[in-house]
């Protein structure tokens, strides 16, 4: 689940790089670009997310019926 | 007997989850269908046996690239997104959020009907609607936008309702890890949304224009390429996803380089979308020349993945066919079950991605995009892809899974078997007669072609062989859509057996440790030669050839 979560962040940082060219070096200067770009790496930031809160919980459903079975 | 987890999981979905997934499907081939016959009519008149009245070739080409590139490959796509993500997983039930599913349908068919109004009465912008091209301002012209942002809404619901198959049962901890399936169908989840955010990108402004709610939008151009650039991405992320599923399914086996290779590959689509956009900007006149250079060696990248999917699924199924006996360079390929409708389809969409994907290396050369892109090399090539690999690919699957949801056996095996052969072979001909024609200069989206006697003579001999491989295309899909229709309306026997009696070859089990599997790197071998060839050749005959090119945006 580890390595879910680190894909979908790689992908948003690359999007996020590019969202930032497009927006600021004036030969790649391209706003419809960017934003798109932008958008998207908000998107896997946000799938990326959801998977850790998953793993989360799957981790303290773990941690909770360790401590139960020990009682 | 054979195991069918896939079928299995689809039999134990909720009555609710079925008939969401058939509505999908029925609506893709629906679809489906209008655009093939639009496109049939479009072939007619470019052979010459239609008269090209004024609108009416164009009205055909606009309605026939709207049904086939916008519904029915996303109608499709919605269908086995939700279908994959709601069966990824051994313990995951059902779908989940399946009314939020339901309002993108609903949000995906008022679209649809949007978009039929828009194309039938008002001026026929062609798919792309390049809102200067209409000229003045429309509720017609609107309805067309207006169909496109619904068409957005709908696939966002149904992402997010595909997010949640995936993500929910692990909150409720019926499932333990996300598998490749499940990851991928996370990843082509998310692509959705994106291509659903760029359509808004692309067409809100286009749209309050139209209605007279706003300017002339200024840069539609750029919102259109970024747009198409996801969306000519996406039909090919989902038919590599499909193939992943079927082999799986149709025998038995994973892939040997483990789950965890495959979920890098399915996230290496995602990474190289945004560097690979800047060849559709290549026509741009503003582009600066360093921006093409970059941009067209970053380009080189796109394919990567699908050669990396494709190079997964064809070593996994051949170290296991020579596991269980297999011999000779290619006697696994023959041990294939060719009789098997899905095999087939899968087997013919592998041949002519290979053919699509060298021929649109030729086009994605910053020096060669301006000669070719308004040429008939461009319809040539991607019928390849879109046709021979994508449509393929999603009608074999739905062989799979629409009498996996029904539970009533597959009509007619034998002639679906036959069909991606007939496909293709038109495809061949309409392909190659097209590529060659576009290399000989013969204009696309110029519907009448004799220029008043000063054209080649070869351009109208090249567009009849066109129009014949159109119609052997077309014929094969009508054919699909009735044999899919029937075994979707006859009754079902009362003990249909679970693989419905297709053929099958059952691999799974443990494969030895040293199996040498070459067929996978000598495609790439023989592919990565085909495109140095094609385009070699591309050269030769554009320096020959007497013309200059005056561009216009890429597509």
């Amino acid at each position: 689940m580890k390595q879910d979560f680190s894909l979908l962040v790689i992908v948003a940082v690359v999007w996020a790089v590019l969202a930032l060219l497009y927006a600021t070096v004036p030969m790649f200067h391209m706003p419809g670009y960017a934003a798109v770009w932008g958008l998207g790496a908000v998107v896997f930031l946000a799938l990326a997310a959801a998977i850790a809160a998953a793993s989360r919980r799957e981790r303290k459903r773990h941690e909770h019926h360790g401590e139960a079975s020990h009682e | 007997m054979t195991p069918h987890p896939l079928l299995d999981h689809l039999k134990q979905l909720p009555a609710a989850d079925k008939r969401l997934l058939l509505a999908f499907f029925g609506a893709g081939l629906v679809t489906l269908a209008l655009g093939v016959l639009a496109g049939a009519g479009t072939a007619l008149v470019r052979a010459g046996l239609i008269d090209p009245a004024p609108y009416f070739g164009y009205r055909l080409m606009t309605m026939h690239g709207i049904n086939i590139f916008f519904y029915w490959l996303y109608f499709a796509q919605a269908g086995l997104l939700l279908a994959f993500s709601a069966t990824h997983a051994a313990h995951a039930r059902h779908m989940e959020w399946r009314r939020l599913a339901w309002l993108g349908y609903a949000a995906m068919v008022a679209g649809f009907v949007l978009s039929q109004v828009g194309a039938a009465s008002g001026v026929p912008l062609l798919y792309d609607a390049p809102p200067e091209l209409a000229r003045f301002a429309s509720a017609a012209v609107g309805s067309i936008y207006l169909g496109y942002l619904s068409l957005a809404l709908g696939l966002f619901c149904v992402a997010v309702s595909a997010v949640a198959s995936v993500v929910l049962p692990r909150f409720a901890g019926r499932t333990v890890s996300l598998s490749p399936i499940g990851f991928a169908s996370i990843a082509w989840a998310g692509l959705l949304m994106v291509s659903a955010l760029a359509a808004v990108n692309a067409f809100l402004p286009a749209a309050l224009w139209a209605f007279e709610k706003g300017p002339l939008p200024e840069d539609y151009a750029t919102g259109w390429h970024v747009l198409f650039h996801n969306m000519h991405y996406l039909p090919l992320m989902a038919t590599v996803v499909t193939w992943y599923v079927l082999v799986k399914a149709l025998f038995g086996i994973e892939s040997i380089f483990g789950p965890r290779f495959s979920k890098i590959v399915f996230s290496t689509y995602l990474i190289f979308v945004p560097p690979t956009s800047l060849y559709h900007m290549f026509l741009e006149p503003g582009l600066a020349e360093p921006v093409r250079v970059v941009g067209s060696l970053l380009s080189l990248f796109i394919s990567v993945p699908t050669v990396l999917v494709f190079l997964i699924i064809v070593a996994s199924l051949e170290t296991h066919a020579r596991a269980h006996g297999a011999s000779g360079l290619f006697g696994w390929i023959r041990m294939l079950p060719w009789r098997n409708p899905v095999m087939a389809a899968v087997g013919m969409a592998v041949v002519n991605l290979a053919a699509g994907g060298a021929l649109s290396f030729v086009l994605i050369q910053e020096k060669l995009a301006p000669l070719l892109s308004d040429t008939f090399f461009v319809p040539g090539y991607f019928h390849f892809l879109t046709v021979g690999t994508v449509t393929l690919t999603f009608l074999g699957a739905l062989c799979y899974l629409i009498p996996g949801l029904t539970g009533r056996p597959l009509w007619n095996p034998r002639l679906l078997a036959g069909l991606p052969y007939l496909a293709t072979a038109g495809l061949a001909l309409f392909g190659t007669a097209g590529v060659i024609a576009g290399y000989l200069g013969a204009p696309r989206r110029v519907l009448d072609l004799s220029y008043a006697g000063d054209a080649p003579a070869s351009w109208q001999v090249l567009m009849g062989v066109v129009g014949t491989g159109g119609m052997l295309m077309a014929i094969a899909l009508i054919l699909y859509i009735l044999a899919l229709a029937v075994t979707f309306l006859k009754r079902a026997p009362q003990a249909a057996a679970l693989d419905f009696g297709l053929p099958g070859w059952n691999l799974a089990g443990a494969v030895p440790a040293r199996e040498l599997a070459w067929t996978g790197p000598l495609s790439i071998l023989i592919l990565v030669g085909t495109m140095a060839l094609f385009t070699v050749v591309a050269f030769e005959m554009i320096k020959a050839a007497p013309l200059a090119a005056i561009g216009s945006g890429a597509h």
